[in-house]
């Protein structure tokens, strides 16, 4: 009787095993679909934003302009706001004017353009305001349109510091001279070396923040210009008519024999642009570059002594005051006129510092 | 549940090896229908990945009407044209519609938005473009339209900008999917083998378990089959089929012991019966030979006699004649009684005969008294065994006594026995040579003192057989000189005592 009992016992045992691994292996096959779905079927939780603004960037490949966008997402996601570059959003590359536009039809809650004096711009902006949208200009300014806020640098305090590194420069080498005479070596002449500065304006742009920058730098010369110094500014205009052509304009100037001593570059594309034509052309230590922003190439030309200085911006800061006068415009209906980021000047002396200070921000 | 499990087990075979392989089968169908519909939805996702797709076409196709039938209005002021915008501008507008309005992180659900809020604009412009046609206000109209156009190139750019970086964000997720589907088949592959495994290993088991009685059911079959009835008898587990043939089994095992045991019992018998009848022959065949061996030819010595008695006759010799009578009527006795059994009647006569010879040989020497009880004279009994009992007694006992030698001859019925005792007043019997006679160890030292040669041995051995008893005969003397008596008991056997009774009472 026992053994049938323990037979029972275990029909029963196989019994219940059967039903307990018919169980387990459905609830393995429900538990693997489970996680396989839930990768696609995950419903993308994104965050549902107040305020709806858009930036129209002068070139939205450029790190300058990143970064700048950077600032101004970064801000905007702090009080509820999206910032888009709209410059990424299509296939084309469509114009300024053409963003501009696209932005008023899509009814967005505020606008960031790098404006130009151009009275296309100007009659865009004003549609916008017409239309209810905050304009905030940024870098360059439409004075004459209904914009609400300008944000950018001063120019003029940047031509200021332009021109004092371009005394500097000519300082340097009058320094040079002397202790080369001292030496014994005989004058080519008495009269002192004319020093030539060339500052790349860009031809397709009418903005005028450039004509103040160079007169900054023109009034520090002449200010700070000693006895014996020929310092004469031109003018180079690069044409930025199209992506190439910058490079090419600036190979130019170097290809037509006398390159002025110091070039004084506006933005980033043309101080990259110079600093390898110097390398290319060999000039490096006759030629002077001063630069504009602070990217890792530039960067790295300071420390090799390519480049002489460079300016940074605080781009995170721009973007940043871009989004508050928005967000200052849409709470009170009224906001500053102007926002002015500030500017560093880096040279051989600081870029070390500077370039860890990056790095931290960075992490 | 466990009530539940027995009652299965007590169904029959068929039921429960069914219930194993429904069981079984219905496992693998639920594997298989979820990994089914596992299949199903993950083709379902894959057919949805490029719904986004497929609806952005549509809504440039319906855009693309839209800018198609206002131009064509516009060209020649049709009115069908104009039917034909307002339909299909209500349904870019319907499509533009489920866009959605929501600034969300991300970055399609932001270009959809404006992509619709675009799409309003450009339906104004149109419409007003439609107004100014209607209204002749051809300088408006033409702005309107530039303005309409211009619109329509944005919104395409838009969508097609929108379209494509959808369909590589859709082709990552299709690649992912497809390759998430391979994955899947191969694992769904890797859980019906483990299913099928299981299942096999499962069925294996409980039928093993369903049919392990049957296998010890087929070895003690085996074992009997063989001639060993010996074996420990089979617990019946179940109530199935199997139960039943086990049940029946034992059955069989009991009968067939007990079939065995009683066959046993009686071969046991006919055998022992077989070997008295065979010894009862031996014996009486021993005291033929021996007899023989002490006549020569007793039928040309009774033939001799009886020609002898009729001369007698003739001559007129008639003491002779009956002498010779006598001698031939005890040879012919020993010759026509040789194997069957007689009645005490015939032995009686047959020891009257030898008396009578005696008494001739020895001028009457010996006295010869019998009192026999007439009802038992026709009790059977083996030949030849009084006549040696009183040869035994006058050889022994009054041979030499000289003519005062006696014997009494007595027949008597007491209990369920007849007896018959032969006395005689001769020299008696020592106790323990009377006892060794009856023991059987006695042995004669001369044996060729002119009897016939039956010795005790053979007369006590024969009656013992025909009784099937040991106390057969006693032999008592009271001491030397004082004669000795023989009684030999006869039991009843059953219709004789019922003769006997018969014959009192008649």
């Amino acid at each position: 009787m026992k053994r049938s009992e323990t037979r029972k016992n275990s029909y029963t045992g196989y019994l219940m095993m059967t039903v307990v691994l018919a169980v387990i292996t459905m609830i393995a096959c429900v538990l693997i679909f489970r996680f396989y779905f839930s990768h696609f079927t995950a419903e993308t939780d994104a965050g549902r934003y107040e305020n709806y603004y858009v930036m129209i960037a002068e070139n939205s490949n450029d790190s300058l302009w990143q970064s700048i966008y950077e600032g101004a997402y970064e801000a905007g996601i702090d009080v509820n706001s999206y910032v888009d570059l709209l410059n990424g959003s299509f296939d084309n590359n469509y114009s300024k004017e053409d963003l501009m536009r696209i932005a008023i039809a899509s009814q967005v809650d505020g606008i960031i353009v790098a404006a130009d004096k151009s009275a296309g711009m100007t009659e865009l902006i004003d549609e916008a305001a017409g239309e209810g949208i905050p304009v905030v200009t940024l870098y360059g300014d439409n004075t004459h349109s209904r914009r609400c806020t300008f944000v950018g640098i001063g120019s003029y305090d940047l031509g200021r510091e332009y021109g004092k590194e371009v005394l500097e420069i000519v300082q340097e080498k009058q320094a040079l001279r002397v202790e080369a005479d001292g030496q014994g070596e005989t004058a080519v002449s008495d009269e002192p070396d004319r020093v030539e500065v060339a500052v790349l304006v860009n031809a397709h742009a009418q903005d005028y923040g450039q004509n103040i920058l160079c007169s900054g730098i023109q009034d520090t010369i002449e200010k700070g210009k000693k006895d014996g110094m020929d310092i004469r500014l031109t003018l180079i205009s690069i044409d930025d008519t199209n992506a190439f052509f910058v490079e090419e304009s600036i190979r130019d100037i170097f290809m037509e024999g006398a390159a002025p001593d110091i070039i004084v570059c506006l933005n980033e594309l043309n101080t990259v642009c110079v600093y390898r034509a110097v390398v290319d052309y060999n000039r490096v230590g006759q030629v002077n570059i001063l630069g504009y922003y602070d990217s890792e190439t530039i960067l790295k030309a300071i420390e090799r002594n390519v480049i002489y200085a460079t300016v940074s911006i605080d781009t995170e800061q721009m973007g940043r005051y871009c989004v508050d006068a928005l967000t200052e415009y849409h709470t009170t209906g009224n906001t500053s006129q102007y926002f002015m980021a500030d500017i560093k000047l880096i040279n051989r002396e600081n870029v070390e510092e500077h370039m860890r200070e990056v790095a931290e921000n960075d992490k | 549940m466990t009530n539940r499990l027995h009652r299965l087990l007590n169904h029959s075979l068929q039921g429960k090896i069914s219930s194993i392989y429904i069981l079984t089968n219905l496992f693998v169908c639920l594997v298989n229908l979820l990994l089914i519909l596992g299949i199903n939805r993950m083709s379902n996702e894959m057919e949805l990945v490029y719904r986004d797709n497929l609806k952005l076409n549509e809504l440039t196709a319906a855009l693309d009407d839209a800018q198609n039938y206002m131009t064509d209005y516009l060209n020649a002021k049709a009115s069908d044209s104009l039917e034909d915008y307002y339909r299909s501008s209500e349904h870019y507008l319907a499509l533009v519609e489920e866009l959605g309005d929501e600034v969300s992180a991300s970055a399609f659900d932001r270009m959809k938005r404006n992509i619709r809020h675009m799409s309003f604009c450009y339906v104004e412009f149109t419409d007003q473009a439609i107004e100014a046609k209607r209204g002749r206000n051809v300088e408006k109209y033409r702005i309107r339209y530039e303005s309409a156009t211009r619109m329509y190139d944005y919104i395409n750019t838009y969508i097609g900008s929108l379209n494509s970086q959808q369909f590589k964000n859709n082709s990552v997720n299709y690649s992912e999917l497809a390759q998430a589907f391979r994955l899947f088949e191969t694992v769904g592959i890797g859980v019906i083998a483990v299913v099928i495994f299981l299942n096999v290993s499962i069925i294996i088991k409980l039928v093993g378990a369903i049919i392990s009685p049957l296998k010890t059911l087929a070895k003690s079959a085996d074992e009997v089959a063989k001639g060993n009835f010996d074996i420990a008898l089979l617990e019946v587990e179940s109530q199935d089929e199997i139960g039943v043939v086990t049940g029946a089994f034992n059955q069989m095992v009991v009968s067939i012991r007990n079939y065995i045991e009683r066959i046993r019992r009686s071969m046991e018998v006919e055998r022992a019966m077989k070997e008295k009848e065979f010894r009862m022959e031996a014996h009486l065949k021993d005291a033929q030979l021996k007899y023989l061996q002490a006549q020569i030819n007793p039928h040309f010595l009774f033939n001799t006699l009886n020609a002898s008695a009729q001369l007698a006759m003739l001559e007129g010799a008639d003491r002779t004649y009956r002498y010779v009578q006598n001698v031939a009527e005890f040879f012919r006795y020993n010759v026509k009684n040789s194997s069957a059994n007689v009645t005490v009647r015939e032995e009686i006569e047959l020891v009257d005969n030898y008396i009578y010879i005696l008494n001739v040989r020895f001028s009457g020497d010996i006295h010869y008294e019998k009192y026999v009880d007439d009802a038992l004279l026709q009790i059977e009994m083996p030949s030849m065994i009084l006549q040696p009992i009183v040869e035994n007694s006058v050889n022994h006992g009054i041979r030499e006594m000289a003519g005062a030698g006696r014997i009494w001859l007595s027949v008597y019925q007491r209990d369920s026995c007849a007896c018959i005792s032969i006395r005689d007043n001769g020299i008696g019997i020592q106790q323990d040579v009377a006892e060794r006679i009856l023991n059987g160890t006695y042995r004669e030292e001369n044996t060729d003192t002119g009897s016939n040669g039956i010795g005790m041995d053979n007369v006590i051995a024969r009656l013992r057989l025909f009784t099937e008893r040991e106390d057969v005969m006693s032999i008592q003397s009271t001491g030397e000189n004082q004669g000795t008596e023989i009684i030999i008991f006869l039991p009843f056997m059953g219709q004789e005592e019922a003769d006997v009774q018969n014959h009192d009472c008649g």
